[in-house]
C-alpha cells in the first residue's frame, strides 16, 4: 500500500529533486543567500505559481482557461486602479471584492461552456481578449498602486521572506486540501477523468464545470492581486497575459497534470513554477540569451512530460 | 404463490437455494403483490430514429426479470430511461404505484433503482475509495459485499489500475451496498469469466431472497433460463411478449426477438469437405506477457480455430502478437512455411492477417459513416497522393452492406448504430479489403442472438472460400457450433487441441480449468 502510494507521488517526487537541484545550483552561484534572496526567489515564483495552480485545477476537471492571465491582468490593473492611496482596510475590503470578481468571471466562464457545449479552448480565447479589452479600458496605461502596508502583508518586506511563503502556501492549505478531500473535489477529477461515468455516479457534470472554474478564477485572481503587491502596479499589457496564460499551462503541466484530464495536483504546478523561475535566472547569470533560455525550458517540459508519460504508461494496467 | 412474513426467513431454507437455483418453487413469482415498478406506454425518440415505441412491462417484489430484444429493440434506452439517465418522451413509469420520473442516476439511486452496466460507471483516474465517496456508499458495507464475493479489493488502487471484470464485480457491489430495491444488470456477465458470471448469477438468487427484485439484461440464454422467473422481449421498442421463464423457453425467446424475420437454424455445418491440410499459420513456443509461457499451434488453411481460456490466460496478448500489435519476448511465427516478425499492425496486414478487437470503440472511428468505415482499410494499398475512386469505393461497400446486412438507417455515424451493427463494420472492412487469416476476439461480446448467427454464418463462409480464421469466444457453446477445432489456454500454455466433435462445453470448460490435457 505505501509503494502505491510512493509510486503515486514519483512525479512530486521528480519535481522536487529537479527544483532542489536547480536551486542549489543557483544559490551557490550567488555571492550571499539569506532571507533577502529567498524573498527575491519567493516573489519571482508566487504570480506563476497561483496562477499554474488555478490552471491546474481546470485542466485536472477536463477543460483548460485560455484566459486565466487575462483575469489575472484584470485584477492587476483593477487592483491598481482603485487601491491606490487608499487606506489598508479599504485595501483588504477591495482585494475580497476583487477576488470575489475573479471567482465570478471563473463561473460565468465556466456557465458558458457548460450552457453553449462549445470547447473550452474556444470560449476561453474569446474571453481572453474581453477580459484584457477590460483592462486596457481601466487602466490605459501602468501606473497606479497599492497601500503599502497591504503589499508588506502580501509580499514581505526586505528581509521577510515569511509573507510571499505564507501567501504561496496558504491557498493550498485552506482551498485546496479542504476541496480535494469533498465530494465537489472528487466531482472535479470524476468530470476530468471520464464524464459519462462522472454523470453515472449521480455528479452534476455542468455544476462542476461552473465550480472548477470558479477556483480557477480565484487563484487568477490571487495571482493579480499579488502582482499588484509586489510591482505596486498595474499593466494592462495582452503580451504579459499571453505569456502568464501559456507559463500556466507549461506549469501544470510540468507539475504533473495530464491535459487529458482527471490527474494531477496542485503541490506539483506550485514546484514546477519554481523550476520555470530557476532555469532563465540560471541562464541569465552565465550570460546566456534569454532565447536560449526559452529553448531550454520548453525542452525541458517535454522531456519532463515525455518520461512521466512513459512512467505513468507502464504502471497502468491494460 | 404469496411470500408472507419476513423474506429473510427464507434464506437457506430448502427450497429457496439460491445457490442452486434449480427448484421450481423458488421461480415462482408473487403475482398478486402490487408491482414494484410498472411501466406504460413509455416511449423516447432521438430526432427522427424512434428508440422506444410503446413499452410495457411490471417487475413484481421478489422478481428477477430478464429484458430481452435484439440490438437495436431497445433496451438501452428503456434501462437509461429507468436509471435516470435520460428522459423519456411520453408514458408513465410507477415505483410502488407512485408515479416517478428520475431527473439523474443519483436520483434513480436515491429511489431504490441502482444499475450496474457493461461498462462499469467507475471513474479510472481515482482510487476506489475515491469512488465509493462520490456516491456516498459506505465503505465498510462495500467491503463486505465484496469479501462475500470472494474477491479483495484495495481501496487506494485507481479505478485503471484493476481489470474490467474485476471493476464489473465492484461495480456490482458498490450499487449492492445501496440495497437498491430494483437492481438492474444490463449485460453484466458478457464476457465476464465463468467463475464470475456464476457469482453473479448466485448474487441475483440472494438478492431476490432478500425480497428485492432485479432486471437482468443478457444476451446467454442459458442464464436467463437458470435463475429468471420472467422474460419480456422487446422488439422494435415494442414489448412483444412476456412470459415465465422456464428451461425450453428458448425457442420462444428467439422467435419473439426475431418476429417475422427468419429463426436462423442451428448452425449444422458440414465440416465434412474439410480435407485441406496445408498450413496457413504456425505458431512456436510463444512467450509473452506476464500469461503466455509456451504457446504452440497451427491454422491450417480454410479453418476456424477457436481459442478457449478463462479471463487472463493472456488470450488479448495472443491476439496481439498475432496482429503485429505486441510484440513478443519468445517463439517464432510462420506464414505459409515462412518465418515472420510482426513488428507493427501493418506488417500483419501485408502478411494477410486482419484484426478485429474485442472492444469495437478501438476499432471504428465512431464520427465518419460507415462507407468511409469500411473503406478505411482500402486506402492501404493506395499511392500517397492518388485519387480515391469512389465508384469503385461504394461498389465495394455497397457489396459489404448487402453481404453482412448492416442496418444502414443511421448510416452517417457509425457511433449512432446499435453494437451488432458497428461489429459487422468491424469485420465487414477486412471484406472489402480481403485477407488470409482473421483474428476475431470475442465478436459476439453483447450482440443478439440473431445477429450472432449471422456473424457465425458470416465465419463459416470466410471458411468455405478457403481463409482462415483464428476466434476466441466467452461463450464456450459457440465454439462447436462455428469451429473445426479448438485449443484451449491455460497457465500460458496450450492446455487441450480438440476437434470440433469433441468441443462439448465440458471437455472444454475443464480443459479451461486444466483438468484434462
Amino acid at each position: 500500500m505505501n509503494l502505491i502510494k510512493i509510486k503515486r507521488q514519483s512525479w512530486n517526487i521528480g519535481i522536487v529533486i529537479i527544483a532542489l537541484g536547480l536551486g542549489t545550483w543557483q544559490i551557490n552561484r550567488l555571492p550571499v543567500f539569506g532571507s533577502y534572496e529567498a524573498r527575491t526567489i519567493l516573489l519571482g515564483i508566487l504570480p506563476i505559481a497561483l496562477l499554474s495552480m488555478g490552471q491546474a485545477i481546470i485542466i485536472i476537471g477536463g477543460g483548460i482557461n485560455l484566459a486565466i492571465g487575462a483575469e489575472s491582468v484584470l485584477i492587476n490593473c483593477l487592483a491598481a486602479r482603485f487601491m491606490a492611496g487608499k487606506s489598508f482596510g479599504i485595501g483588504v475590503a477591495l482585494t475580497i471584492a476583487l477576488l470575489l470578481l475573479s471567482t465570478c468571471l471563473g463561473a460565468i466562464t465556466g456557465l458558458i461552456i457548460s450552457r453553449s457545449k462549445i470547447a473550452d479552448i474556444i470560449v476561453t480565447l474569446a474571453t481572453s481578449f474581453i477580459l484584457i479589452g477590460f483592462a486596457m479600458y481601466i487602466q490605459p496605461s501602468p501606473g497606479g498602486g497599492m497601500n503599502l502596508s497591504l503589499a508588506h502583508l502580501v509580499s514581505g518586506k526586505g528581509t521577510a521572506f515569511l509573507p510571499p511563503l505564507i501567501t504561496l502556501i496558504l491557498p493550498l492549505l485552506i482551498i485546496w486540501i479542504p476541496l480535494y478531500r469533498s465530494r465537489a473535489g472528487i466531482a472535479m477529477y470524476a468530470i476530468g477523468s471520464n464524464k459519462d461515468s462522472a454523470f453515472l455516479s449521480g455528479v452534476n457534470v455542468d455544476l462542476t464545470r461552473i465550480k472548477l472554474y470558479a477556483v480557477g478564477g480565484l487563484f487568477a485572481g490571487l495571482s493579480g492581486i499579488v502582482l499588484t503587491a509586489i510591482t505596486l502596479s498595474g499593466s494592462p499589457f495582452a503580451s504579459i497575459s499571453n505569456t502568464a496564460t501559456l507559463n500556466s499551462v507549461a506549469g501544470a503541466v510540468l507539475g504533473g497534470v495530464a491535459l487529458s484530464g482527471g490527474v494531477g495536483g496542485l503541490t506539483g504546478p506550485a514546484l514546477a513554477a519554481l523550476i520555470l523561475y530557476f532555469i532563465p535566472t540560471i541562464l541569465l547569470n552565465y550570460g546566456i540569451d534569454p532565447a536560449y533560455s526559452q529553448i531550454i525550458t520548453g525542452a525541458l517540459t517535454i522531456i519532463v512530460v515525455l518520461i512521466g508519460g512513459l512512467i505513468r504508461n507502464r504502471g497502468k494496467k491494460k | 404463490m404469496r411470500i408472507r412474513g419476513n423474506p429473510e426467513s427464507f434464506r437457506g431454507s430448502p427450497w429457496f437455494d439460491s445457490k442452486q437455483n434449480k427448484c421450481e418453487i423458488n421461480k415462482r413469482s408473487n403475482l398478486s403483490q402490487q408491482a414494484l415498478l410498472k411501466i406504460s406506454n413509455l416511449a423516447k425518440s432521438y430526432g427522427s430514429v424512434v428508440a422506444l415505441r410503446d413499452a410495457n412491462f411490471s417487475v413484481q417484489p421478489g422478481e428477477i426479470h430478464a429484458l430481452l430484444g435484439a440490438n437495436g429493440a431497445g433496451k438501452s434506452t428503456l434501462v437509461k430511461i429507468l436509471t435516470g439517465v435520460i428522459g423519456g418522451d411520453l408514458g408513465l413509469i410507477e415505483l410502488n404505484g407512485k408515479q416517478v420520473a428520475f431527473s439523474s442516476p443519483d436520483n434513480a439511486r436515491k429511489s431504490g433503482v441502482a444499475p450496474v452496466f457493461q461498462d462499469p460507471a467507475l471513474i479510472p483516474d481515482i482510487s476506489i475509495q475515491r469512488n465509493l465517496y462520490l456516491t456516498g456508499t459506505d465503505k465498510d458495507r462495500f467491503l463486505s459485499e465484496i469479501s462475500s464475493m470472494g474477491l479483495s479489493v484495495d481501496l487506494n488502487q485507481l479505478a485503471s489500475e484493476i481489470e474490467l471484470p474485476i471493476l464489473r464485480m465492484i461495480d456490482l457491489a458498490r450499487a449492492l451496498s445501496h440495497d437498491p430495491e430494483l437492481l438492474i444488470l444490463d449485460e453484466i456477465t458478457a464476457a465476464l469469466p465463468i467463475d464470475m458470471a456464476e457469482k453473479v448469477i448466485s448474487i441475483m438468487g440472494d438478492h431476490k431472497a432478500r425480497g428485492k427484485s432485479v432486471i437482468f439484461i443478457s444476451h446467454r440464454l442459458a442464464e436467463i433460463e437458470e435463475i429468471c422467473d420472467r422474460a419480456t422481449v422487446l422488439r422494435d421498442g415494442i414489448n412483444v411478449d412476456t412470459f415465465d421463464a422456464t428451461h425450453g423457453s428458448e425457442e420462444r425467446i428467439v422467435a419473439a426477438m426475431l418476429g417475422d424475420k427468419n429463426v436462423v437454424a442451428a448452425h449444422n455445418r458440414n465440416r465434412a469437405n474439410k480435407t485441406t491440410t496445408a498450413e496457413f499459420m504456425r505458431v512456436e513456443s510463444l512467450v509473452g506477457g506476464k500469461h503466455l509461457k509456451d504457446v504452440s499451434f497451427t491454422i491450417k488453411k480454410g479453418e476456424v480455430l477457436g481459442v478457449a481460456a478463462l479471463e487472463g490466460q493472456g488470450q488479448d496478448l495472443l491476439f496481439e502478437i498475432l496482429a503485429g500489435e505486441s510484440q513478443p519476448s519468445g517463439g517464432k511465427l510462420f506464414v505459409n512455411g515462412q518465418e515472420v516478425t510482426f513488428h507493427h499492425p501493418s506488417d500483419a496486414i501485408a502478411a494477410g492477417i486482419s484484426y478485429v478487437p474485442g472492444d469495437r470503440k478501438t476499432a471504428l472511428m465512431p464520427q465518419r459513416s460507415i462507407r468511409e468505415n469500411l473503406a478505411l482499410t482500402r486506402y492501404r494499398g493506395m499511392r500517397r497522393w492518388g485519387k480515391i475512386n469512389f465508384t469503385e469505393e461504394a461498389a465495394k461497400v455497397d457489396g459489404a452492406v448487402e453481404s453482412l446486412e448492416i442496418d444502414t438507417r443511421a448510416k452517417s455515424q457509425v457511433k449512432r448504430l446499435s453494437g451488432g451493427n458497428q461489429q459487422k463494420v468491424t469485420i465487414g472492412r477486412w471484406v472489402t479489403t480481403g485477407f488470409d487469416l482473421l483474428l476475431c476476439f470475442d465478436p459476439t461480446r453483447g450482440i443478439d442472438v440473431g445477429t450472432k448467427a449471422q456473424i457465425y454464418d458470416l465465419i463459416r463462409k470466410f471458411s468455405d472460400e478457403g481463409k482462415s480464421v483464428l476466434l476466441f469466444t466467452s461463450e464456450l457453446r459457440e465454439i462447436q457450433l462455428s469451429c473445426d477445432r479448438a485449443i484451449v489456454l491455460y497457465e500460458g500454455k496450450v492446455q487441450a487441441d480438440l476437434p470440433f466433435e469433441k468441443c462439448d462445453e465440458a471437455s472444454l470448460l475443464s480443459a479451461a480449468h486444466g483438468i484434462v490435457g
